[in-house]
């Protein structure tokens, strides 16, 4: 039976998920240097271990209100094809399997944000995830 | 018999291909440049020898990987090569001109290679010109002629000395020696030079081997193939049976590629134990000579001497066996190549340490404020101070990793100026000095073009004819030097030439004549020098294809500039012109002073920082909604860095501000920033793609407190103005 590994994480309320295979690591917020002239969802780039990568605010992509960063604040780095970015979540929550079957496209009216950003959602249970389109995150076409 | 398990070796080529298209490319650039040397001093023998072997050896490679137009042409270019060394045609310009149109060809054709394409290009009619010149050739003088008199001592060093080895037979293989010895058959030795440098020597050895095999048996290999390929020797000997004449087992032989030296002893069942005795000691090697009972042809074909001789004559020396074959080419490996790609990782890495290290001390200096008596604390900021200085020479060392010599950039250009004479019809050399000098490997990547448009403007506009020049009183052969040496931080790169020199007046009218300059500027003579620099500016009267429609000069000026060099110029009428660039040793590491706006720091190159002022919010005047002020009478325009990025305002307000003056060619910009915070060496990092094309923007650095800053893009932020000044 196919099935997916995700890493998931919050976002206030909601939950989503992206795909293991993508996720390179997890990192507390270091200090991010604010890029001036940068689309407004780029927060600015951080230093990981020598190189410089862009991190984008997922909460600025979806449209949601900003939030003071927390102890459970985490940036995501995330290797999509040959781009390296992080973005930023609330709070990483889980690593879980979930079968094919459980993953349904994106409703037609996608919970007040971007369609282009939802790959499916994955259901467990009463539990929704949202399932990230990642190649779109990160600029897009 | 005894290596079927060689035999059958199997060999992927794919896996070659890389050292293949290396190896064969320097082989190219060793004859480009070898082929320039001959064309000055035709009669050079040496020099001969070393282009022979460089073509012999891109043939044998290029034969291996089943390239048979490479191998067509160079087997032609060789056939040339070798009359040239035998004395029977002489080297004259028609020669020069095919040979090196051949390495044009083969360059084309290993381009296509390694782009994994069939070879398209057709060689035939170099290898019919080539055809011809070979037809053209002298009377021939013959093989034994004083030519080989000539050389009475390279012959001799060439020549080696026949010492049967020890092969430590098996008894089972000895006694079907001497069966085969008794039988009336022949049993040799063969000694086998391979060419300096042979890649996959292993590979040599068993095409050596089935050659044999299909005239004989071959008994056994010394080395085996398996140390042969592990060892540094570029010999190796084989004891074969077989009943061809010793011509043709030599012939043979030398057909497999790369081997250039073939000797073939008679070698008799005695020597076995004779030779156990000779490798004990040093003892002279004429006791041990060959049999008599074949007419004994001990002949050795090494490309460095002239036709040997038939007979050889024994020289009561006794040669080490490995300096006897190898020659100088035993010299050790001294360098390794490495893919950049590591080599970059490494620098990161390093760069990464040093952060960390700048961490470990600031730890150390607040464990030092907390317990200022404890002695762990005092160690722990001694080994900090260590580690410290141990980082520094690392990171020193990594960075000399990427140091190249200019030489690799220079050396294209005595063919450039060979063509470029021919086409102008003058008469000129390129003196090449400095080529040691080096430089990072970012700059030398980039620095080949700019270099080129001032050599051909050179050629083109500096040197005249040889009639004007006998005119002036001047030899007619005109000469460019082209220099490199380090100059503190910066390497300098002199292009100079003895020719016409600049004419000043007729630069001033032609800028006058444009509307560049005004009619009574006063300008120095540096000054004028400089307008050739400026967009569309030629004073050739004919556009040549040699240094183009005035394109070249403005463009010379604009990569130097972006790669923070600057070029001078001083030019003397009648005596020639210097160009002189200065350029920093590398672009990966750049000065750069920091400034701080609002609570962002930011930083600034210094290669493009005129200077720091302090300025009086009273002193800046509103010029068509643009900030300006007055410096030394003229105008400075200025910019708000933190409105420019977007910064919140600062609350409080100063009487003064800091300005930096920032200059990009001709013009000059003053950037508004709240504080200086002194100038540092910074690591230049690219921000990727995505960020890449930021209005301001030209990279990223990370500071010591592991903190990520934007360098400024000066010549984006000063263009800015301008167009906005204009709107």
């Amino acid at each position: 039976m196919a099935e997916e590994q995700l890493v998931t994480f919050s976002l206030g309320s909601e939950e989503f998920g992206v795909d293991i295979m993508c996720v390179q690591e997890i990192i507390r917020i270091p200090p991010i240097t604010r890029v001036p002239k940068a689309p407004t969802y780029v927060e600015g780039v951080i230093n990981l271990r020598g190189n410089v990568i862009p991190v984008i605010s997922l909460r600025s992509r979806f449209s949601m209100a900003r939030v003071e960063e927390t102890d459970l604040s985490r940036i995501i780095v995330l290797q999509v094809k040959t781009k390296v970015f992080g973005i930023r979540v609330d709070a990483v929550t889980e690593v879980l399997r979930l079968a094919s079957e459980a993953i349904e496209p994106p409703p037609p009216i996608a919970l007040g944000m971007d369609a282009q950003f939802i790959r499916g959602v994955g259901k467990i249970g009463e539990r929704l995830l949202i399932l990230l389109e990642l190649d779109q995150i990160m600029g897009g076409e | 018999m005894s290596d079927d398990g060689d035999k059958t070796m199997d060999i992927d080529l794919g896996e070659f291909l890389g050292f293949y298209l290396l190896d064969s490319s320097e082989q190219i650039e060793r004859l480009g440049a070898g082929l320039l040397q001959l064309e000055k001093e035709g009669g050079n023998i040496g020099l001969i020898n070393d282009l022979f072997r460089s073509a012999h050896s891109l043939k044998g490679a290029s034969g291996t990987m089943g390239f048979t137009p490479i191998v067509a042409m160079t087997h032609a270019a060789e056939d040339l090569l070798d009359r040239l060394r035998q004395g029977k045609i002489e080297v004259s310009p028609e020669l020069i001109d095919v040979l090196l149109a051949v390495t044009d060809r083969v360059k084309e054709m290993l381009s296509q290679v390694e782009q994994h394409q069939e070879i398209s290009i057709g060689f035939e009619d170099l290898v019919s010109s080539m055809r011809a010149l070979l037809t053209g050739e002298k009377p021939l003088v013959s093989k034994n002629t004083p030519l080989a008199q000539a050389e009475p001592q390279q012959e001799e060093a060439a020549r080696v000395i026949f010492v049967p080895l020890d092969f430590s037979l098996s008894e089972a293989e000895a006694e079907n020696m001497s069966d085969a010895h008794m039988m009336g058959h022949g049993v040799y030795q063969i000694d086998v030079t391979l060419a300096p440098e042979t890649l996959m020597k292993a590979v040599r050895a068993v095409m050596a081997t089935q050659r044999l095999e299909g005239m004989g048996t071959v008994i056994k290999i010394l080395p085996s193939v398996e140390d042969l390929e592990a060892s540094n020797s570029e010999t190796f000997s084989l004891l074969v049976l077989c009943d061809e004449p010793v011509e043709e087992i030599r012939k043979e032989l030398l057909e497999v590629s790369e081997l250039v030296a073939v000797q073939v002893n008679d070698y008799r069942v005695s020597d076995e134990r004779v030779a156990e005795a000779g490798a004990e000691a040093t003892r002279p090697v004429e006791t041990v000579r060959p049999s008599q009972e074949i007419p004994v042809e001990s002949e050795t074909i090494v490309p460095v001497s002239v036709v040997p001789v038939a007979v050889a004559v024994p020289v009561p020396v006794p040669v080490p066996i490995n300096q006897a074959v190898g020659g100088e080419s035993n010299a050790p490996v001294h360098t390794i190549r490495v893919d950049t790609v590591r080599m970059d990782n490494l620098i990161n890495l390093v760069g990464e340490m040093v952060i960390t290290r700048t961490r470990l001390v600031q730890i150390g200096s607040d464990l030092k404020a907390q317990y200022s008596t404890d002695g762990m604390v005092n160690n722990l900021n001694e080994a900090n101070v260590y580690l410290g200085r141990l980082m520094n020479d690392l990171q020193e060392s990594v960075m000399r990793l990427r140091m190249v010599a200019i030489g690799t950039v220079f050396s294209r250009f005595p063919r450039l100026v060979r063509d470029l004479a021919k086409k102008t019809g003058k008469e000129m050399e390129l003196i090449l000095k400095g080529e040691d000098t080096e430089l990072d490997k970012t700059v030398v990547e980039v620095i080949g073009d700019p270099l080129m448009h001032l050599i051909r403007n050179s050629v083109d506009h500096g040197i005249e004819s040889p009639e004007e020049r006998r005119a002036a009183g001047k030899p007619e052969l005109g000469t460019i030097t082209l220099d490199a040496y380090h100059e503190g931080n910066h390497i300098a790169i002199i292009i100079s030439d003895d020719g016409a020199g600049l004419d000043l007046v007729k630069i001033r009218g032609l800028a006058v004549e444009r509307g560049l300059i005004g009619e009574k500027e006063e300008l120095s003579d540096s000054d004028i020098s400089q307008l050739i620099f400026l967009p569309g500016f030629s004073t050739a009267e004919t556009v040549t294809d040699i240094s183009g429609r005035g394109v070249g000069m403005d463009v010379v000026k604009k990569a130097l500039t972006n790669l923070g060099g600057l070029v001078d110029i001083t030019t003397r009428k009648g005596k020639g012109t210097t160009f002189t660039i200065r350029l920093p040793l590398t672009l990966a590491i750049i000065q750069a002073l920091l400034v701080e706006v609002g609570e962002e720091i930011y930083a600034v190159p210094l290669s493009s920082v005129l200077e720091t002022l302090l300025v009086k919010l009273d002193d800046i005047k509103t010029v068509g909604g643009l900030p300006m002020v007055q410096l030394r009478g003229n105008t400075l325009p200025l910019i708000s860095l933190q409105e420019k990025f977007d910064l919140p305002t600062p609350e409080s307000t100063s009487s003064e501000v800091y300005v930096v003056v920032v200059g990009f060619g001709e013009k000059a910009l003053g950037l508004i920033v709240d504080e200086l915070r002194g100038q540092q060496e910074v690591v230049i990092k690219s921000l990727g793609d995505f960020l890449n094309n930021l209005p301001g923007i030209a990279g990223a650095t990370i500071l010591g407190d592991g903190k990520v800053t934007l360098i400024l893009d000066v010549g984006s932020l000063i263009q800015d103005v301008l167009v906005k000044k204009i709107s």
